[in-house]
């Protein structure tokens, strides 16, 4: 049928173990905005890169206009006018912002680059949809919104028509994700058509025509947005009734556990300083959480908190003992618990066992070791007693290799370790990033759990959903500064939005001096 | 139903084991010396063909007779391979084996013929010398990787040829250890040199027994120790191993010193060796050249999967192979025949593992193929419970 | 003054196969892949330009002409052999560094088997004069001439027009674009269409061109036209990687690291010939340390801020994302 520009039909793409998309069939209109919802692992990414050439699909086929077509590589799909901005942006860094527009379309003479024309062409197309670029500027100077208007500038210098969204405002600020919208409704109104990605309800219903649901790689279904509701995308998606809100009663919080004063951190990039001039405390009994957009800081703070980078000036007290410049393994000994951000990176040996790994901070104790040699036998009932309380799954129990173990439990084991051992502060960034909403509940009623169990807890988190409904006391950080202090019962999502983008700022309440 | 379950676990016992890393290395390795030698038989065809055969024969059972010198020849690359896949198990390329191993031949001649000693501990100290030697030129490395950042391959290469030249001037210019006429050094006091095993027809000897001995202590430290697990850890993941507050600095340096204790050590015990004539022993020649050793230990250490047992056994095969090479030059053949073998085991080991991947996925197709066609020939329910046996095993 | 013209007459041949090499490398791993095997691809392309001047030696043909051609010859052979390392690095995935050293164990065996079997010998003398006294006409310019124009060989002038075209390869052209996207983010340069694979063979097999060249050269300028089996070429292949590092992948620095080193070997060699360091009567061989120990200092003060092209040594696998 020919209304449709796009049709994918009956998709199958399977990978090693997994069918990541499971006889699919999305069709879009020219003109829509489509949008492509699901959890994370339900296969839309996947989808997204079939139809951009990135992968090839085992079964089905691809129609444009009614004809079909063969996309094997992005420069098939770029024939056929689709382009697509990536989550993770393929931008080059060293690169400046004019080099990667025309990377892989680059105009030249005999194979030498001509860049005036390319140059002027970017300066047209910024000016006419109001995307502010800087084509000399080196990618990894600039912001990442800018580095998200050079990843759409590349489809627009290709003059795709069918452009695709890979979760484009996970970076963004309320108002630019304001100003993303627009810009997508006015490519749909000259006659673009938008497939974008999301897990996000509120964007859904703000800006799609329609929406296609995927569910564990199934096609769940496809509704016009303006006959359905978020709840019943939200059923969709999960295939249960989400609860919203987190059970919690109220915070009793008690001494000053965690006190950081004036940090700065700087940064490996820019001349300015990541983190300018930081204060604040945490008390037992409480769960203070770090709000803000990724790259305002809170990666570097963390880091000079755990120990991991070197802070340029300020102080940092736990449990009335200065740590400011102690080790990483003084940090944990003198009671601070870290879940990182990256599991893979710095929570996980990878090609560890499973015990390995619960026993990494553990191991240099007289429990699990004796004049240098470990006890196996410690170690092992060690490992079995954390799995069974915290019901870490895994293939062979202790033994598992820890890469053949699924997110959810890699995560858990990880909590598991971190809350066993003691410690007087937690701190937990990003903790359920890639999980499903079953392994989120989980970890939200272990961080409440320790919260009650009268320790701190210093939650770094993106989800603004999990911000209100898990912290007692939100602070917002912009730029490498606190711009404010909220409380989750009094404030809106708009409010702590306003502060994320710098728009609104309160002096923060006079931190009261250490004793 | 009795025989099916006990011959059902023993057929799991077996695919554990085939299934183990350990199993896999072994067969990875297993078809990288396969390569290794069809090529070198290539090479002999094509240089001589008339006597490629016995040539070959040559190489492959030579050694069976002689082996004293292949335990002889196996002790420096035993060593030299532990120096490098100590070092790997951390991620670090030593590479500088060689330079370690010469300084370990240094330092062990000087102490030979600098110190008077009552002769049952002149030469331990000797030896422990040379592993003070190695242990210097590994602490290099690992500290510049340590506190400047610098790439340890780059800091062994260049420290190689320092110590190569440091070592020549040194000895050249020491009247007690260099012989000018003759351009090598002089003979080591006997009271200077291991004691032999007293094998006929070789110089085999008791750091033989040395040698085994610290790849058993090396492979309890990594497995059993928490240095061990620290090494390992940072091996693996280095970002990881700082997260949990291991001091990857120490540990760095630590690493590369314990592996260039191992070189110096096969640089002592080559220096050491007994000779079979009396009043002479092992000397050297200062011209000018990296330790052959020190390269030959990296192919012995890749091949042992960089574990100490592996590398005992890795170490007793190139030396096997060694020994048939220089038999085969009784027809004509030169010994460099199988320095091209052991290059080119080397380049299949390294992606043996992902060749293996390919061989047993293919194995693993005709196999299933198999059953699929077995369950779909089979129709009627009477043999239902025949089939769950064939899938059960 | 004339000390300083010698040094600098001395330095040129030695500091061009340095840069050459220097250059493959920094062609290999600003595509992704690492190349320890440069020594060896040195010592093939020596030995393979080396052969083909020895049987053309007898011939009447000009000396300059012959180096020309052996100097073709040198690159292919240097190309094909490249490809055993990009075939392991690319195709097989496998571990760069141990696939380089393979490579750099085999060419001393092969060549030695070779030598020991034709030639008797350990490796291949030829007896072709390279050497050029003085370039007519240009010798006679004031400074320059006795600076570039004498007692040299034509692979100075070459190796500065290799520079020079590679530069412009590198910046200047949609294939040098390509290339350096994919040694810093290959996800991104596959993304837009870009064959990822493709880039990387030719990265590596424009060091196996450089670095075959950068052999022949160095036999040709510095061992007068001869290879040997043991002593290769020198650790010029390992020296050239600490050039490429030193330059920080970028032409014009690696240009100015190859001549550092190549006049620091120079001077260890010359040590007679300047009567303030003769006086001091130190062995030789300790000046022969200079360019290694040179090396480590330099890069003892420029590791930390070094920056290496971010995905190099990590083979490039699609499925991942």
């Amino acid at each position: 049928m020919e209304e449709y520009i796009i049709e994918m039909l009956n998709i199958t793409k399977e990978f090693p173990g997994i069918i990541a998309n499971d006889d699919i069939t999305l069709r879009l209109k020219k003109g829509e905005i489509h949008a492509l919802l699901g959890e994370n692992g339900a296969g839309k990414s996947t989808l997204m890169s079939v139809l951009f050439g990135l992968y090839q699909a085992e079964k089905g086929e691809i129609r444009i206009n009614g004809k079909v077509a063969k996309i094997n590589n992005p420069n098939d799909a770029n024939d056929l006018g689709i382009g697509m901005v990536h989550q993770h942006f393929k931008l080059v860094e060293i690169f400046t912002v004019l080099e990667n527009i025309i990377l892989g379309v680059e105009p030249n003479k005999l194979g030498f680059l001509q860049k005036k024309g390319a140059r002027e062409k970017v300066l047209m197309l910024s000016e006419k949809y109001g995307l502010k670029v800087s084509p000399d500027a080196f990618i990894e100077k600039i912001s990442v919104g800018m580095q998200q208007r050079v990843e759409i500038l590349k489809m627009l210098y290709r003059e795709n028509d069918i452009l695709i969204f890979d979760e484009p405002t996970a970076v963004l600020t309320p108002q630019e994700i304001g100003e993303l919208m627009k810009i997508m409704r006015e490519f749909a109104k000259e006659g673009k058509s938008i497939l974008f990605i999301t897990h996000k309800l509120n964007e859904i219903m703000a800006v799609a025509d329609s929406c296609t649901v995927l569910r564990k790689g199934k096609c769940i279904g496809t509704v016009s947005i303006k006959d359905t509701t978020k709840e019943e995308l939200s059923r969709m998606m999960v295939g249960r009734d989400v609860i919203f809100k987190v059970d919690k009663k109220n915070a009793e919080p008690g001494d000053v556990v965690l006190s950081v004063r004036n940090i700065t951190v700087s940064s490996e990039t820019h001349k300015n300083n990541a983190v300018k001039n930081v204060s604040f405390d945490v008390r037992a009994g409480e769960i203070v959480c770090l709000a803000g957009i990724d790259g305002n800081g809170q990666t570097e703070f963390i880091a000079a908190l755990t120990g991991l980078e070197k802070l340029s000036n300020g102080s940092i007290t736990l449990c009335d003992r200065n740590i400011t410049k102690a080790s990483i393994r003084t940090r944990s000994k003198s009671g601070m618990s870290h879940i990182p951000e990256d599991r893979h990176k710095y929570g996980l040996v990878l090609d560890y066992t499973l015990e390995e790994n619960l026993v990494i901070q553990r191991y240099w104790q007289p429990e699990f070791q004796n004049l240098g040699f470990i006890k196996g036998q410690a170690v092992r009932s060690y490992a079995e007693k954390l799995i069974e309380q915290y019901d870490v799954r895994s293939g062979q129990g202790p033994i598992t290799a820890v890469r053949s173990m699924s997110g959810g439990n890699q995560q858990k084991a990880i909590i598991a370790r971190e809350i066993d051992k003691q410690h007087e502060l937690l701190v937990a960034v990003q903790p359920t990033r890639g999980l499903d909403v079953g392994a989120i509940e989980y970890v939200h009623k272990q961080l409440i759990a320790r919260r009650d169990a009268g320790k701190a807890v210093l939650l770094v988190s993106l989800e603004l959903d999990e911000v209100m409904n898990v912290s007692d006391r939100i602070l917002v950080m912009y730029e490498g500064e606190i711009v404010g202090e909220l409380d989750p019962k009094t404030t809106t999502v708009q409010e702590i939005g306003l502060y994320m983008s710098g728009a609104k700022r309160n002096l923060v309440k006079e931190v009261e001096n250490a004793k | 139903m009795q025989n099916s379950t006990v011959s059902s676990s023993k057929k799991n016992k077996l695919k554990k084991i085939t299934n183990s890393k350990g199993f896999s290395a072994f067969t990875a390795a297993l078809l990288a010396i396969f390569l290794g030698l069809i090529f070198g038989f290539v090479v002999m065809v094509v240089a001589s063909p008339a006597n490629s055969l016995s040539g070959f024969e040559m190489v492959l059972i030579g050694g069976l007779n002689r082996l004293g010198d292949v335990l002889y020849f196996a002790t420096p690359i035993l060593m030299t391979g532990l120096a490098v896949g100590f070092a790997f198990k951390m991620g670090l390329f030593n590479i500088g084996a060689s330079g370690q191993y010469t300084m370990g031949m240094f330092f062990a001649l000087y102490a030979g013929f600098m110190w008077d000693l009552p002769g049952s501990i002149h030469w331990i100290v000797c030896v422990l010398a040379g592993m003070v030697g190695g242990m210097l030129w590994g602490f290099i490395p690992g500290i510049f990787k340590a506190l400047l950042n610098v790439n340890e391959v780059i800091t062994s290469i260049m420290f190689n040829y320092i110590g190569m030249y440091l070592v020549d001037i040194l000895i050249q210019g020491n009247a007690v250890m260099y012989v000018s006429s003759k351009t090598r050094t002089a003979y080591l006091p006997a009271t200077a040199q291991l004691p032999s095993l007293g094998i006929a027809n070789s110089n085999v000897n008791f750091s033989f027994i040395i040698a085994i001995a610290v790849a058993v202590i090396l492979y309890v430290v990594l497995h059993k120790t928490t240095f061990g697990y620290e090494l390992k850890a940072t091996g693996f993941n280095k970002s990881a191993a700082t997260y949990a507050g291991m001091n990857g600095k120490r540990n760095i340096i630590l690493a590369m010193v314990i592996a260039g204790a191992m070189a110096g050590l096969g640089g002592a015990f080559a220096m050491l060796a007994p000779s079979t004539i009396a009043g002479s022993s092992m000397t050297y020649e200062p011209i000018n050249v990296i330790a052959a050793n020190g390269f030959t230990g990296i192919a012995v250490a890749l091949l042992g999967s960089n574990s100490p047992i592996g590398i005992i056994f890795s170490s007793l095969f190139i030396s096997y192979i060694q020994r048939g090479g220089t038999l085969a030059s009784l027809y004509g053949y030169k010994a460099e025949i199988i320095d091209v073998v052991i290059a080119v085991i080397i380049y299949f080991s390294a992606f043996a593992m992902l060749m293996n991947a390919t061989v047993i996925k293919l194995l693993k197709k005709r196999r299933d193929k198999k059953y699929l066609k077995i369950i779909a020939d089979v129709p009627d329910s009477n043999n239902s419970h025949q089939i769950d046996k064939k899938e059960g095993a | 003054m004339d000390t300083l013209y010698y040094l600098i007459q001395n330095t040129l041949p030695v500091a061009i196969p340095l840069l050459l090499v220097a250059l493959g490398g920094m062609f290999s791993e600003r595509s992704g892949i690492i190349n320890i095997a440069l020594e060896g691809i040195m010592l093939f392309g020596a030995l393979f330009g080396c052969l083909f001047v020895y049987f053309v030696g007898g011939t009447p043909m000009n000396p300059q002409v012959i180096l020309l051609l052996g100097m073709l010859v040198a690159a292919v052979a240097g190309f094909i052999y490249s490809l055993l390392l990009s075939f392991a690095a690319v195709n097989m995935k496998a571990d760069q560094t141990i696939s380089g050293t393979a490579l750099n164990m085999l060419v001393p065996a092969v060549l030695l088997l070779f030598s020991k079997m034709y030639f008797n010998s350990d490796g291949i003398t030829t007896d072709v004069n390279f050497y050029i006294k003085g370039v007519p006409g240009l010798r006679d310019l004031p400074v320059i001439g006795k600076m570039f124009f004498q007692n040299t060989y034509i692979t100075v002038y070459i190796g500065i027009v290799l520079l020079v075209i590679s530069t412009v390869i590198f910046y200047k052209t949609k294939f040098g674009l390509r290339l350096r996207a994919c040694g810093e983010n290959p996800h991104a340069a596959d993304s837009v269409g870009i064959n990822v694979y493709f880039m990387r063979h030719a990265g590596v097999g424009l060091s196996g061109i450089l670095g075959g060249i950068g052999g022949f050269f160095y036999s040709v300028g510095v061992m007068d036209g001869n290879i040997n089996g043991h002593t290769g070429v020198a650790g010029f292949g390992f020296l050239a990687l600490a050039v490429m590092i030193f330059g920080q992948w970028k032409p014009i620095k690696i240009l100015f690291a190859a001549l550092f080193f190549a006049f620091l070997r120079s001077v260890a060699y010359s040590i007679a010939l300047i009567p303030f360091l003769d006086s001091f009567h130190i062995n030789q061989t300790y000046y022969k340390m200079l360019p290694y120990v040179a090396t480590m200092v330099v890069l003892a003060f420029t590791s930390k801020k070094s920056r290496a092209p971010k995905a190099e040594g990590i083979p490039y696998d699609k499925g991942q994302r």
